[in-house]
């Protein structure tokens, strides 16, 4: 199988001699789940963000789908940007505009600016952006403003947003830092959920490693800007944790103390979690 | 030694006393300076004081309201003024403004120069562009307008870029992820973030090119002002004092109805 992602010997360097990434090379194929481990500082969000060019690397190549992305400019980069899905640690919405148009903005790419300036999104997009918010539990806030909404529910409107695109490739940075627990476990869940059913390729910045070892079908560790760790969940031992954490351990610890671990739930239960959690619009 | 320190004195201020003297000092310094180099003697002023009151309360009243309804077109015009610029005004000011603000305008040089040029509209102040263009244009309704839009554009095209830096580099990362392109993440990001301080900010200006349009009228530049210089210079105290209340009954009606609408919409 060839791979939807390679990245080759990936260098960042901000300003003088911050080597935020150190040469790193992976290819990630189709359906994988993956996600990105490492401590504070680690480079796990300039890696995730070189990889749509939010962040310009300074040295390596990124191909994705066959395609250079390190050295494309306007339109060419635009398109390839469309067909990779982001979602931020900070949900990043326009909060003074309505939840449903916020989804939209995922096919603004697809649309000359006076059909988005009039409204005029495809029939098919507005049933899916429809569809995509039911299906996380968000059916009864469609025309609110996107800041009269609690965080976990902003962050559900960026999955459906991500998810309009018809991305490929989906990134996230730290989907779930933000939230608190419960509204933590009922993103990641449906984030799971969807990127499962729409057969989608994954890469997840985490800080829990109980997340990580809960969803992932693939755990990468980064530490100091390089690959320290590359393998399934059941490879990641606590010696493996504890090296990536090395020095940092306090970090670790925490995230090993979160409240409401969903590993806690029996299987009769986890076939419930995900609708009983999408109905809980107010929390 | 925690038991000695119990006994020291704890200062809650780290500067010493010497500075504040000393600024007390040097604004006095230039007070007196003033004072001095002006001849202003304020015995003069004190005793000036009742005969000013006296001419006020002689000349000025009571008030003659007689010609009342032939200002209603001075009014007109003067609002009528202070509108048309602020509308002209906000529309180049957003486009300036848009190019002023580092979150969406990337081209350093063309910040810098849009910048600097706004900065000397704005620096001029809005009577010498009046005299300036009754100079060129002479008098008239046209330079009035002319000389507000100049002063609001370059008013609020540094508020209104203001106001765009401060909205998160955040949100319209996310538009830049998918792929929308600059004019999508600018009228789809920018502008609905925006609209609070547009409102806020182009009221704003409104209220002062209110004001401004009166004060126009002074130095011959059309509208409702100019009443008030004529009626001064043929002794017709009666009349001017009248105008005068009504122009401060407009600028209070402008403030009530600029905050309901700020009420109804920010
Ligand atoms: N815009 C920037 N300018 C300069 N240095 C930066 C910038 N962004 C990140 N860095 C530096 O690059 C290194 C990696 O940062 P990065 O944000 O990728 O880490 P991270 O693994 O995402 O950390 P965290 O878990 O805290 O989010 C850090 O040393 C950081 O200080
Ligand atoms: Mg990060």
């Amino acid at each position: 199988m060839n791979p939807l992602l390679s990245i080759k010997n990936l260098v960042k360097v901000y300003g003088k001699d911050t080597r935020a990434l150190n040469g790193i090379s992976l290819d990630f194929y189709p359906g994988e789940f993956i996600v990105v481990i490492g401590p504070s500082g680690a480079g796990k969000s300039t890696f995730i963000r070189c990889i749509n060019r939010l962040v310009d690397p300074s040295e390596g190549e990124i191909v994705f789908d066959g395609q250079h992305l390190e050295k494309l400019t306007g339109r060419k980069l635009r398109k390839n940007r469309a067909g990779i899905g982001m979602i931020f640690q900070h949900y990043n919405l326009v909060g003074r505009t309505n939840v449903i148009k916020n989804v939209l903005h995922g096919q603004l790419s697809n649309l000359p600016l006076y059909k988005s300036l009039l409204g005029l999104y495809r029939h098919e997009d507005k049933q899916e952006a429809v569809e995509l918010l039911k299906k996380v539990g968000l059916q009864d806030q469609i025309y609110k403003r996107a800041n009269e909404l609690s965080g976990g529910q902003m962050q559900r409107v960026g999955i459906c947003r991500a998810i309009l695109q018809r991305p490929k490739l989906l990134l996230a940075d730290e989907p779930i830092a933000s939230l608190d627990p419960l509204s933590a476990n009922i993103v990641m869940q449906q984030l799971h959920t969807i990127s499962r059913e729409k057969q989608l390729t994954c890469i997840v910045n985490l800080h829990q490693v109980d997340y990580a070892k809960k969803y992932a079908t693939r755990i990468i560790g980064i530490k100091q800007g390089a690959v320290v760790f590359d393998g399934v969940p059941s490879q990641l031992t606590e010696a493996m944790i504890r090296e990536i954490y090395e020095g940092k351990e306090s970090q670790m610890a925490l995230k090993n103390e979160s409240p409401h671990l969903p590993g806690a739930l029996t299987d009769n239960e986890r076939s419930h979690a995900m609708p009983m959690a999408a109905g809980q619009n107010d929390e | 030694m925690n038991n000695k320190a119990i006994n020291y004195k704890i200062p809650i201020d780290q500067r010493e006393i010497k500075r504040p003297l000393f600024i007390m000092l040097s604004i006095f310094a230039l007070l007196s300076f003033s004072v001095y180099y002006l001849e202003i003697s304020f015995i003069e002023m004190m005793m000036g004081l009742p005969n000013f009151v006296m001419f006020f309360f002689q000349k000025f009243f009571p008030p003659n309201a007689e010609n009342l309804q032939h200002y209603i077109p001075a009014v007109i015009d003067t609002l009528g003024y202070a509108v048309i610029s602020t509308y002209i005004s906000t529309i180049i000011a957003f486009i300036l403004g848009i190019l002023i603000s580092e979150n969406t305008n990337k081209f350093k040089t063309l910040q810098v120069v849009t910048r600097g040029f706004v900065s000397i509209l704005r620096n001029i102040p809005f009577i010498i562009w009046g005299a300036l263009l009754v100079y060129i244009f002479g008098i008239g309704g046209i330079v009035g307008v002319f000389a507000l839009i100049l002063v609001t554009v370059g008013f609020l095209s540094k508020s209104y870029a203001e106001s765009i830096d401060e909205i998160s580099g955040d949100k319209l990362e996310a538009l830049r992820a998918n792929g929308s392109s600059y004019l999508q993440i600018l009228f789809h990001g920018v502008i609905p973030e925006f609209i609070p301080a547009w409102i806020n900010w182009t009221l704003f200006a409104f209220e002062i090119n209110v004001r401004a349009s009166v004060v126009l009228g002074l130095v011959g530049a059309g509208g409702i002002g100019v009443l008030i210089d004529t009626n001064i210079n043929l002794f017709k105290y009666g009349e001017a004092i009248t105008i005068i209340a009504v122009v401060v009954i407009i600028i209070l009606l402008t403030e009530l109805v600029t905050n309901s609408i700020r009420k109804r919409f920010v």
